[in-house]
């Protein structure tokens, strides 16, 4: 057996070289992201919610890449549901839509969704899915949709009103609620906390999710059964929560607050916490062009353990598609890859606009730990990141298509309890009374 | 020399009964089809079960009265309507009396304002209703709402008042933009009216020793009654169907303080479950209710009229 070491020439390596970048090339080509569909089309549309201008993008892009115009009908979060089934309802065609999932399992009940399993490069999506992003995406063991981001809830301070008041970020809620007293006392803020308490399907609610999976409660057990009766986790954090409002601690404008509202009113400085959301509000909130206090507000984990919740909105395929193979290439470029076999959007969305990935290759990117790091501190959210739980494993109606008029309730209920019109106990025993209502459909 | 040719002649002339239906056929199909068949649509869909799917497939379930119970064993539909009824009685009433008042001012012709008044009073009525809302809303802000800053300024408080916040306020809160926008249109109307009352009338009244509000009383307003009459019945139908202002000003909150019978319709057919069905019976409803109000004040004020 020849022992002799065995160099490598600089021919050979050139050669090698060649050899992989042809080979790479080739393998790109023949991926399923870079195939051209048979049939023909002359347009595609898709029906989604409005952030910045991130489709007009995206359309170009895919016009570019394969001759074909995008038309897109872009309506407003809270709206795009309305907007989405009318355009349905009417027959018309729809190749691509999106969803937050908390309806999304009412999208697909309705017969809206296009399972996606057989389609070409589907598997390959499916293995680099996220945990979190699985569990929106995969319905009763089908991919149902491709994830357009991820997020996870986190609490946000300000510098400025934290150093005037001497506090340190504070560790449990007892500690909050004596800070922002003693704030109030003390005239550094006349409304010390921000909460985001909108109406609307994750904003209100989804405070009320978050702060009772952190103190260790759900809203449901695994069989089903409500968790919100006397004594209940959820119960005694919703009064705790009604107690800021009670003692004039909260800013009343909390209870108009969607995501981005409630980002650019904490950029003004007039409060020292916002409570838990989305941790993409630091986009708007330390962005010099929309905000006066840029870089002076801060993430901060949540109390206790750091338990937190996280969430995917997904794009789907709709059923009213012109082309289910044309449809599937549009759907890849919005919430997959493009034509160069990159995760394009997500890679943007997290560079411009601070959101997350349902994607772990991308997660772990410097899209990620560098995209970020003009707005908040990369490895403090990846912190809380890890500590978070999909928000159905706190709230499993999520899966139920009963879920969204019964979250219209919680709406209704706890900003009354809010608002002083009824106590968080009787809050608690309308949500609960509300739940057979919702299900009778 | 050709003789004189008849004139040209479909048979015999119809008689003025007959001609007269014939020539409201056309606008009887165009109202049919543009007006009638939503309405017998709407009614259809009340009674069958409608969400996507069926819509989709063309399919519709009978459910016979099903929708209908649904809606009247829900607090929250019984809590709309009560709310819509306090929307309309406050909105209807403010403005009729706004509008007879203003009317009256702006009839003062020897008062040149008038004619400047007479087309600012105009620009609201083109705000788009959304639009109106969208004004309103940033009026209201909190913190930076014109009206918490006119407070400030002026001292009559130290404390910003949450307008549509606040579940004691919130309904007014829409109730005055609505009011702001669709006044003017009362005012058209009453003013129009004014301008038909003989003067002979009044000088013949001021002679017998009648003052301002005798006159009013027993000259402007009986002749003003038919007018009265159709902008209650306008009034109040487009009152009961308020939406635009609950949407871009409350969403129905806080809490349920602002759910109307419109945003219940919207809420139950355009959002998931999409339960269009039951959408259309809450609709329906508040329809009959129009109907019946506005047949009540045609009887009660003409019956005063005769």
């Amino acid at each position: 057996m020849d022992q002799t070491p065995h160099f490598i020439g600089r021919r050979d390596l050139l050669l090698a070289g060649t050899a992989a970048f042809a080979s790479r090339q080739a393998s790109a080509q023949s991926a399923p992201w870079a195939l051209q569909p048979t049939s023909k089309v002359d347009k595609l549309n898709f029906v989604v919610w409005t952030y910045g201008d991130i489709y007009t993008k995206i359309s170009a892009k895919f016009k570019t890449d394969w001759g074909i115009p995008v038309d897109s009908t872009i309506s407003s979060f809270n709206d795009h549901p309305a907007k989405l089934m009318t355009m349905y309802g009417g027959g018309e065609t729809i190749d691509v839509s999106q969803s937050s999932p908390f309806s999304f399992p009412n999208f697909i009940s309705q017969g809206l969704v296009e399972p996606l399993d057989d389609l070409p490069g589907a598997k390959e999506y499916l293995a680099d899915l996220t945990e979190s992003a699985k569990q929106v995406a995969v319905y009763e063991g089908k991919l149902m949709g491709l994830p357009y981001f991820s997020t996870v809830w986190v609490w946000n301070y300000f510098t400025d009103l934290m150093e005037k008041a001497k506090f340190e970020p504070f560790k449990t809620y007892d500690e909050l609620m004596e800070q922002l007293r003693k704030a109030k006392q003390d005239k550094i803020a006349e409304y010390p906390i921000f909460w985001v308490a909108g109406v609307g399907l994750e904003q209100l609610p989804g405070t009320w999710y978050q702060m009772t999976w952190n103190r260790g409660g759900v809203f449901f057990d695994k069989q089903g059964n409500h968790q919100l009766g006397a004594g209940s986790i959820a119960r005694e954090t919703l009064k705790w929560w009604v107690q800021t409002f009670k003692e004039g601690l909260a800013d009343p404008e909390s209870l108009k607050a969607q995501f981005t509202s409630s980002a650019k009113a904490f950029g003004a400085g007039k409060n020292i916490y916002r409570g838990p959301n989305h941790h993409y509000g630091l986009n708007i909130a330390n962005d010099p062009a929309q905000s006066p206090n840029a870089g002076k507000i801060k993430v901060l984990g949540s109390p206790g353990d750091g338990k937190t919740i996280g969430d995917t909105h997904v794009y789907f395929l709709c059923t009213a598609t012109r082309d289910k193979a044309w449809a599937w290439k549009l759907l890849q470029y919005l919430g997959g890859k493009t034509k160069d076999g990159q995760y394009t959007q997500a890679i943007n969305l997290a560079r411009d606009a601070m959101l997350g990935s349902g994607y772990t290759s991308v997660m772990k990117s410097t899209a990620i730990t560098e995209g970020w790091k003009p707005w908040g501190d990369p490895v403090k959210i990846l912190e809380i990141w890890d500590k978070a739980t999909y928000v159905a494993e706190v709230v499993p109606s999520i899966y139920k298509p009963w879920h969204f008029p019964w979250s219209d309730r919680i709406n209704i209920e706890v900003s009354k309890a809010l608002t002083g019109q009824i106590t968080a106990d009787v809050c608690c025993d309308n949500v609960i009374a509300a739940i057979k209502e919702v299900q009778k459909g | 020399m050709p003789p004189l040719m008849k004139p040209f002649r479909f048979g015999r002339e119809l008689p003025p009964g007959v001609l007269s239906f014939v020539m409201n056929i056309p606008t009887l199909i165009t109202l049919s089809l543009v007006l009638a068949y939503p309405i017998f649509y709407a009614a259809y869909l009340s009674f069958h079960k409608v969400s996507l799917a069926e819509l989709r497939r063309g399919v519709f379930p009978f459910v016979g009265l099903a929708n209908y119970e649904r809606i009247f064993n829900d607090p929250l539909f019984l809590l709309s309507l009560k709310n819509t009824l306090l929307f309309t009685g406050l909105s209807v009433t403010v403005e009729i009396l706004l509008a007879i008042a203003i009317a009256l001012l702006i009839d003062q012709t020897h008062i040149w304002t008038s004619r400047v008044t007479k087309f600012l009073i105009l620009v609201p009525y083109a705000v788009p209703p959304i639009a109106n809302g969208l004004i309103w809303s940033f009026m209201y802000s909190f913190e930076y709402g014109f009206l918490n800053r006119i407070l400030f300024t002026t001292g009559i408080s130290h404390s910003a008042v949450n307008w549509s916040g606040d579940p004691s306020t919130a309904l007014i809160a829409v109730a005055i933009p609505y009011i702001w926008r669709t006044l003017p249109f009362a005012i058209l109307l009453l003013h129009a009216a004014l301008q038909g009352i003989s003067h002979e009338l009044y000088e013949a009244a001021s002679v017998d020793g009648a003052g301002a509000v005798q006159r009013f009383w027993h000259i402007t307003l009986p002749l003003l009654r038919p007018i009265i009459v159709v902008i209650l019945v306008l009034r109040t139908s487009f009152a009961f169907a308020v939406f635009d202002e609950v949407l871009a000003i409350t969403q129905g909150g806080p809490g349920d303080a602002t759910w109307v019978a419109s945003w219940y319709s919207y809420k139950k057919g355009f959002a998931p479950p999409f339960d269009i069905g039951v959408g259309a019976a809450s609709a329906y409803v508040l329809a009959m209710i129009v109907g019946l109000l506005a047949i009540a004040y045609v009887r009660l004020i003409y019956r005063r009229i005769n």
